[in-house]
């Protein structure tokens, strides 16, 4: 558990909200601060200049902070010119800014985690690599749930167990900050004299997490998940929700922060000069997502429905992990409320 | 030699209208960024909107064409422009979905007409309105009203590259995503049409605090009845309902 090896308890440090205002505005000297940021009843990721635009109490947000900040949204990959020699490219300067993702849940730090390991995995990619060195990851521990939320159920929170890919782990013990360094560069950058945790102060942070445990409505078994979903792809409860009530619009997609899948085109100019090579997010439920010469894979909206729930609640062959990290945001944005929950227990049954 | 940049292959191309607004051709004449480049890429032999004179009949490597088929005389003409060119993109929501042209696709010919122009009836020779597929093969959707700049650079770079056109197909919901805009159907119940609405546009509406109403017809494989029954739980009247699929997609939903 925490704490007990010595060796770590520097690293470990109790500090008071103003501390931890004074040293993550002091981060802006070097950094580009991202936080969460209170709008209407969501959150939003964005800069902020100072700690108090931050609401660390914040419960979710639309678009996940690492598939946001890590991998844009829609970012130029190649430039080139096509000219009567043939085209001439140009590749992009690497990204350098230095960036803070501040207050990032559990689950969101595991989506990123998922994202290291298409994206610095076998064939890195240089724009995320870059901007993944240049980001310093402050996660923060839940204190309150959504109703969409199953973290839980699925490994990923709502206390982040993770012990590195990131750089602090912060959880708000009631005025007071717990800070957990977990990175040799967050160690050089913390240098604030604070109260060392003691046993009580781990046993509140314990009482505090099996508090929050009880406060999650959605409840399914992940487990043997599997069986069911290669033994019946076609489940009428597939069947029945795509048909009733997918309207393919990729919403869910949109806002998961571990659906990875990207599209590669051409912004294309008639002067055939300065074509932009893009890279954007793109979304298995969009009908030509499967379009490969001399045909469609999945026309059938209930094979596109069926591949979304199926990365993730199974997929687990894929990266030794489950698709999903339970922040249940496909579940909030869904026009029609679909619950890949429900889905799953209905499957169970 | 399509991958020339040079000015040695000039492909031919024509811009024909039928019954509409003429916005797709404005937005082509209007083509800000690439304007010079359009006019130096292509020889256009017909449009109407940048030169008063032209030569309908033509051959063409490219006939680009906007609008809904509401006279008899159009689709002769139609059919035409088809057997000279080709490649024949529809441009723009009346070609491609029937648009504002085809509303009156959901009433009696005889009673719009009335209601419509009140008296002298006979000098009148519209017909039913259809899109151009109803009459003559299409390659290819220039989908908007007016088309946004990625699929009309697209369908122009396709025929100087001798490639296939790569046009947006996903939902309005999609852009709006990658703008960030907090979604107006969920947060805020409005009825947005975005869900079942092709984009391209940019989520201009959304992004403006206005529910999408599809003026970029709706995409391919659109869940219509799913949609329909959430609007319905929004407390949308059936007559409401109807009206928000028909603006621009009568003829679609009328068959």
């Amino acid at each position: 558990m925490n704490g007990e090896n010595t060796s770590q308890k520097n690293y470990e440090i109790l500090i008071s909200r103003q501390q931890l205002a004074s040293w993550v505005e002091g981060l802006r000297e070097n950094f580009q601060l991202i936080g969460p940021v209170g709008v209407k009843d969501e959150a939003e990721f964005r800069e902020v200049f100072s700690f108090d635009e931050i609401n660390p109490g914040y419960r979710s947000t639309m678009l996940p902070p690492g598939k946001t900040f890590l991998l844009k949204p829609e970012e130029e990959i190649l430039s080139f010119d096509i000219t009567p020699e043939g085209p001439v490219a140009k590749e992009p300067p690497l990204p350098h800014q230095k960036r803070v993702l501040f207050g990032v849940h559990a689950c969101d730090t595991h989506a990123i985690l998922y994202l290291d390991k298409v994206f610095l995995g076998a064939f890195p990619d240089p724009l995320y690599r870059a901007r993944r060195e240049n980001t310093l990851i402050i996660s923060l521990n839940c204190r309150a749930v959504t109703e969409f939320c199953f973290c839980h159920l699925v490994g990923a929170g709502p206390f982040l167990k993770a012990q590195s890919g990131y750089d602090v782990l912060l959880t708000d013990m009631d005025g007071e900050f717990l800070v957990e360094l977990k990175s040799e560069r967050a160690r050089k950058l913390f240098r604030i004299e604070g109260r060392p945790p003691e046993e009580k102060d781990w046993k509140r942070k314990e009482e505090m997490e099996l508090e929050l445990l009880k406060s999650f409505s959605k409840d399914f078994r992940a487990d043997g998940l599997r069986e069911v979903f290669l033994s019946r792809p076609d489940h009428p409860a597939l069947r029945e929700t795509a048909e009733g009530r997918c309207l393919s619009c990729a919403n869910c997609v949109m806002v998961c922060p571990t659906c990875f899948c990207h599209d590669i085109y051409d912004e294309t100019r008639v002067s055939r000069t300065g074509i932009k090579r893009m890279r954007r997010w793109d979304a298995c439920q969009d009908y030509s997502f499967a379009r490969v010469h001399g045909g469609n894979f999945r026309q059938e909206r209930q094979a596109r429905l069926r591949q979304f729930v199926f990365h993730k609640l199974d997929y687990e062959g894929q990266f030794g992990v489950k698709g999903t990290v339970g922040c249940g945001r496909c579940i909030r944005w869904c026009p029609t409320g679909i619950d890949l929950t429900e889905i799953a227990k209905e499957m169970m049954k | 030699m399509p991958f020339s940049s040079g000015e040695k292959w000039r492909p031919r191309a024509g811009f024909f209208k039928f019954s509409c607004c003429t916005g797709c051709g404005f937005e082509l004449a209007y083509f800000q960024r690439s304007l010079e480049d359009t006019l130096k890429s292509f020889d256009f032999a017909f449009f109407r909107l940048a030169s008063s004179s032209g030569d309908f009949d033509s051959l063409l490597d490219l006939a680009l064409v906007e609008g809904t088929v509401t006279e008899p005389f159009q689709a002769v003409e139609l059919k035409k422009i088809r057997k000279n060119s080709a490649v024949l993109y529809a441009v723009g929501s009346c070609a491609i979905a029937g648009g504002i042209p085809a509303i009156k696709a959901g009433g009696l010919e005889l009673e719009i007409e009335k209601r419509a122009y009140q008296k002298k009836l006979y000098r009148l020779t519209s017909i039913r309105p259809s899109v151009l597929g109803d009459y003559v093969k299409v390659d290819g959707c220039v989908r908007g009203c007016p088309p946004g700049r990625h699929d009309l650079e697209e369908a122009l770079v396709s025929v100087l590259l001798d490639r296939k056109p790569e046009f947006i197909e996903y939902s309005v919901c999609v852009e709006c995503k990658m703008k960030g805009n907090i979604c107006l159907l969920v947060d805020e119940g409005l009825p947005c049409m975005g869900p079942v609405t092709n984009a391209g546009c940019g989520a201009l509406c959304p992004s403006c605090h206005r529910a999408c109403y599809s003026c970029f017809g709706l995409m391919g494989q659109a869940n219509i009845p799913a949609l329909k029954d959430k609007f319905r739980q929004l407390g949308l009247s059936g007559e409401e309902i109807e009206r928000r699929f028909t603006l621009f997609d009568g003829l679609k939903l009328k068959k």
